[in-house]
């Protein structure tokens, strides 16, 4: 009886030092990076290709597909870093952050909710019918959400161009992920083998008919930390010479019946319909700078 | 009727015509240079250095020490014009942990005009065309080439025979230089003296 308390002592002191020892694991693990350094938590700077780590923050801005605008609401962050750009193309490689997650996923709302993509009016009867019940429990609420349609290797950033206002400076390719209990959770316009490529300039766009020019900007930029951040303000992104594909995986079963009607909707979706126009804040720093701010915080 | 009607038509283009010629008079006059008081009559070399001249980009001065120029000056049916053919830049620094590793003066040479704005004598400096090589792998610019392109309008005081460039003189002016798709600030004093035909002679603008 003893020798069983003493065991179980003996465990539970053992488990007090793993617990306390992890603790302290987790503890110099994290808060190395100190403000205004943290935003760059994520960048893959251990990795010795890395020359820039970036965030770039969407807060404002619209995405026009065909015949339907949806603001930008709520903040997108692109998040990441890039490599030595190359000598002729000026472009660079880009990097995944550490956590994955290179584009937030932020759930825009569509102006006009699901009325506004699905008419219960010209619907079949059957599409008529769910409608009616998603109208009768107030499911009408429709969001879309941009996401990445490759990895982030296939994202390509141009620093040069970015600063000149000519050229592509971010290259995106993406999907429009369109979400609604009627439209199902596979609903989107874009894809990985298909997806939406945007060419994302600061200078002037050319882009197709009907659609004409509309410009970027750099933005208002700034020096911090002694020049080891450089933070750009007002920074504009557009594109509006891009195509999309159509509609696909929207109202699950249904799909053959509810993808024409999301479809016609959208209207011509090739380039020249399309507009995306990003205002963004963004943040760069080095690989050495957030090494030396983790030396100096352990 | 009529008559009332032409007089009003009359009196406007009047008025039109005294606008314009107050707007000629302040704006965009041209003055020559002189030396002793007399307009220059065949070209000449004006040497200088900055004494204080420095990039502003907000956050990061970059200053060079050695800030010289060698511009060929002449006057053009009464109008001051300019050559600027050198512009050799060295020892430069900022103020932050970036570097300043080369600089290169490209586009040679620019263009200068001399023009009169508000009854004050300003020399304006086209096509302008600067490299900035940042260094330091700590610096968000390290191995970034930044050019700096525009014009530069600096005000002329004959009192002290030298050229100042401020945000002041490009604002009255209307010139600017930009980096990086934004405008930065040029800050310099560059003190004249003619290096030919006019050694030690007063240089003026008027």
């Amino acid at each position: 009886m003893r020798k069983q308390r003493k065991t179980t002592r003996a465990v539970c002191a053992a488990m007090f030092v793993v617990a306390l020892t992890s603790l302290g694991f987790a503890g110099s693990a994290q808060a190395k990076l100190i403000e205004p350094y943290i935003k760059f938590q994520y960048c893959p700077f251990k990795n010795t290709e890395v020359k820039r780590c970036i965030v770039s923050i969407t807060n404002s801005g619209e995405v026009k597909l065909g015949k339907k605008s949806v603001p930008i609401e709520k903040p997108v962050t692109l998040q990441g870093a890039y490599g030595k750009p190359n000598e002729t193309t000026k472009i660079s490689k880009f990097f995944e952050p550490t956590n994955g997650i290179t584009l937030s996923k932020a759930a825009q709302n569509v102006p006009g909710g699901l009325a506004g993509i699905v008419p219960e009016a010209s619907s079949p009867p059957l599409v008529k019918a769910l409608i009616k019940f998603f109208f009768e429990n107030k499911l009408t609420g429709l969001t879309s959400t941009l996401e990445l349609a490759k990895p982030a290797s296939e994202i390509q950033i141009s620093e040069d161009n970015l600063a000149r206002e000519e050229g592509v400076a971010l290259k995106l390719p993406v999907k429009v992920h369109l979400e609604n209990p009627f439209l199902g959770k596979s609903c989107y316009v874009g894809s990985s083998s298909s997806p939406i490529n945007w060419e994302l300039t600061t200078g002037k766009t050319s882009p197709k008919a009907p659609n004409t020019s509309i410009e970027g900007q750099t933005g208002t930029i700034s020096f911090v930390e002694e020049g080891l951040i450089l933070h750009i303000n007002e920074n504009k992104l557009v594109d509006n010479n891009w195509s999309a594909p159509s509609a696909s995986g929207c109202g699950g079963i249904l799909g053959f019946l509810v993808n024409p009607i999301i479809n016609s909707q959208l209207g011509t979706t090739t380039a020249g319909n399309n507009t995306a126009i990003l205002n963004n804040t963004i943040d760069e720093t080095t690989p050495f700078a957030l090494k030396l701010i983790e030396e100096e915080n352990p | 009727m009529r008559q009332k009607a032409t007089s009003i038509f009359l009196g406007g283009v009047l008025a039109v015509l005294l606008v314009t010629a107050v707007f000629a008079s302040t704006a965009g006059a041209a003055p020559a240079w002189r030396f002793n008081g007399e307009e220059l009559k065949s070209p000449e070399t004006v040497l200088g250095g900055a004494e204080k001249s420095g990039l502003t980009i907000p956050g990061m001065t970059t200053v060079c020490e050695n800030f010289l120029y060698n511009i060929t000056i002449s006057n053009k049916s009464g109008t001051g014009e300019g050559s600027l053919t050198e512009l050799p830049l060295y020892n430069c620094t900022t103020n932050t942990k970036c570097k300043v590793e080369a600089i290169e003066v490209l586009s040679l040479p620019y263009p200068a005009n001399l023009t009169t704005i508000s009854s004050a004598n300003y020399i304006v400096i086209k096509g302008i065309k600067v490299k900035i090589l940042y260094g330091n792998p700590l610096c968000v610019l390290n191995e970034t080439w930044v050019e700096v392109t525009g014009t530069a309008g600096g005000s002329i005081d004959n009192a002290t025979e030298s050229a100042t460039f401020s945000p002041t003189t490009f604002k009255a002016t209307g010139t600017s230089l930009k980096a990086i798709g934004n405008s930065v600030e040029w800050n310099g004093f560059f003190p004249t003296e003619a290096f030919q035909w006019h050694r030690e002679q007063a240089l003026s603008v008027s």
